[in-house]
């Protein structure tokens, strides 16, 4: 956002030659989506085609490498595993619970909201009003609460994260059908009296989807840090399963001995959170510029 | 005298024209919409803990436990009755201050949550003052000539602050002024009462994990407010046509009519501070509310949960509500109505 809003929007009527400014927002695009393309291929490809050792059941006898060491670029953890292979597949878990959690919210929280803002009436009060009881809650500390109960799993992460992503999707699928409402389509698809469904999927939904999506990918930056929060505390990703979160949390024990095993990890998370932002606000400027 | 002006026709006397006022309409419909809120707040949270599979009984005496024990833990617990009885029974409690009792430790919860609240605030207190006395200065600076050096460079440091995760900071800033500097405590807290200097300097590593990247946020809706504010608002023009210097103007005018969205903000960032202390305070081993609730996660001592969650949550309640009825006392097109 802070970098879009410097940049006015295009005059209309401006010469179809991209100016450099247009190319500078381009750029804004480009970058951070081959940041993000980069991070996902280096977690779901790297450990099929890179030759590095699985990242659990290491020996003992390995433990504390530094790193450079033969075979484990980065070196090795206290049980003896590679740090590099679990940093992939931690990205990997993070990667998976932020895109699930987003789906859930997308499919569930965007169709209440969209259905709510399309009736109106007693029911969007109810819905909105429970949606507000969600909101309400400090996220941390609902989830903490919705992962405690259900105890640590990765499925039982997406669940728990959940209960924060659904009702933050459903008030902007709200709030961009509120606004579709106005348009003349939508009062001619009224007219031709288009049943409800048909409404939703053909004529809400394609709307309503580039805004989702950019707040998704705003969003995806917010749950791994979340997610990483949760497994940080241990009611995330169970070890010795590896994730951003945990691996933080297993290097604070001896982060003065061997700072490096928070550091690699936390700069992983760094980059891909900041990818994933300068993304989604360099999204939500092109698409409000509009 | 006073009896002859009250029977003026049209005469309102003073209480009613302050009742009547568009700002106590506000009020009164944001704290009758406050209510439902705080009801809704405490039947979630209820039924996140209580509801959901698992028996507490059984997680609390483990897989050892004969059918017997867990039945009378149950009956201890009160889980044989309806859950909707048990509600009731515990919302009544909480009226009145009485947040049950600990099942590990057999003591009332609300006295030792007063006693770890004013940890907690403090550092919420230190972080948030911390960042809005930073935020305004550098918004100011940077609003003040738009895409300058100052205000690109601020935009580096916020997109940086924004991605960083309290946790990774809080374990940075150790890394650096406690192993490497030797400088701060890392962990343990002093009180107030102890040493003024000695409070101060345990909670500073953790008021800046914790206020930083609130510092971020607040700059950078500080920043575009101010720069929409300056380009092209009436109220603007006019002032600069009088005549009065940019720098001024920025301040007296524009950062007046700014401030309201940032109160706003304020409010509404306070929920997800609330949560974030819970991971600050773990780390920094703080004795406040949050390391409360990891110590009765891992001892699954459910009554402690439940009450620390519902505070948490009243407490973002009653934070967002003090922002919307502080944003209508000042604003005058709230005060006056209209808008």
């Amino acid at each position: 956002m802070a970098i879009a809003e410097a940049t006015p929007s295009v005059v209309a009527g401006a010469p179809p030659a991209r100016s450099t400014r247009a190319w500078l927002r381009l750029l804004g695009i480009v970058v951070p989506a081959g940041l993000v393309v980069l991070v996902v291929l280096a977690c779901f490809l790297g450990p099929l085609v890179l030759p590095i050792p699985r990242p659990t059941g290491g020996n003992i006898i390995d433990a504390y490498l530094p790193a450079f060491s033969p075979g484990h670029l980065l070196g090795t953890d206290p049980n003896g595993n590679d740090i590099l292979s679990r940093i992939l597949h931690g990205g990997r878990n993070s990667l998976m619970v932020a895109v699930a959690v987003n789906l859930i919210g997308m499919v569930i929280g965007g169709s209440f909201g969209a259905l709510s803002a399309y009736f109106g009436g007693a029911a969007d009060m109810l819905i909105m009003r429970v949606f507000d009881v969600f909101i309400a809650f400090p996220s941390l500390v609902l989830i903490l609460a919705v992962a405690q109960s259900l105890g640590p799993s990765r499925i039982n992460t997406i669940l728990a994260l959940s209960f924060f992503g659904v009702p933050a999707m459903a008030r902007v699928a709200r709030a961009a059908t509120l606004n579709l409402a106005e348009q003349p389509f939508m009062a001619a698809a009224k007219l031709c009296g288009t049943p409800w469904w048909r409404v939703l999927f053909r004529h809400i939904a394609p709307n309503v989807a580039p805004q989702l999506l950019t707040f998704s990918i705003l969003g995806m930056g917010l749950i791994i840090v979340i997610e990483g929060a949760l497994s940080f505390l241990g009611l995330g990703i169970p070890p010795p399963a590896p994730s951003w979160g945990n691996m933080i949390s297993e290097g604070q024990a001896s982060l003065s001995a061997t700072p490096m095993l928070v550091i690699w990890p936390s700069l992983m998370l760094f980059v891909t959170v900041l990818a994933f932002n300068l993304l989604g606000d360099a999204l939500r400027a092109r698409w409000s510029s509009r | 005298m006073t009896e002859a002006i009250a029977r003026r026709p049209g005469y309102r006397s003073t209480w009613t024209q302050v009742f009547r006022s568009p700002a106590a309409r506000l009020v009164v419909k944001r704290l009758l919409l406050a209510i439902p809120i705080t009801l809704g707040v405490t039947i979630l949270t209820f039924w996140v803990i209580n509801l959901i599979p698992g028996n507490p009984a059984q997680a609390l005496l483990g897989p050892e436990a004969t059918p017997d024990q867990i039945r009378a833990m149950e009956i201890q617990l009160g889980l044989d009755r309806p859950a909707h009885e048990r509600y009731l029974d515990w919302l009544g409690g909480a009226v009145t201050g009485d947040l049950g009792t600990s099942l590990v430790s057999g003591q009332a919860v609300a006295p030792q949550l007063t006693e770890r609240l004013a940890v907690t605030g403090e550092l919420i207190l230190l972080a948030l003052v911390g960042a809005l006395a930073l935020a305004v200065p550098v918004a100011l600076r940077a609003a003040h000539r738009p895409n300058g050096l100052f205000d690109r460079m601020t935009t580096i440091v916020n997109v940086t602050g924004l991605s960083v995760a309290n946790y990774v900071l809080a374990l940075l800033l150790v890394l650096v002024f406690s192993v490497t500097l030797g400088a701060l405590p890392a962990i343990g807290f002093v009180p107030l009462s102890e040493s003024i200097g000695g409070n101060l300097t345990s909670l500073i590593l953790p008021a800046t994990a914790l206020g930083f990247p609130l510092l971020c946020v607040y700059t950078r809706f500080l920043r575009a407010d101010l720069v929409d504010q300056m380009q092209g608002q009436d109220y603007v023009v006019t002032a600069q046509a009088k005549g009065i210097e940019p720098w001024k103007v920025l301040v007296r005018h524009a950062l007046r009519n700014s401030s309201f969205g940032l109160i706003a903000l304020v409010g509404l960032n306070l929920g997800t501070l609330i949560g974030v202390t819970v991971i600050i305070e773990q780390i920094f081993a703080l004795p406040g509310i949050g390391q409360l609730l990891l110590q009765a996660i891992n001892a699954r001592d459910v009554v402690v949960i439940q009450a620390v969650v519902v505070v948490f949550a009243v407490v973002t309640v009653l934070a967002n509500l003090a922002a919307d009825l502080l944003q209508a006392i000042l604003d005058p097109r709230i005060r006056y109505g209209d808008r």
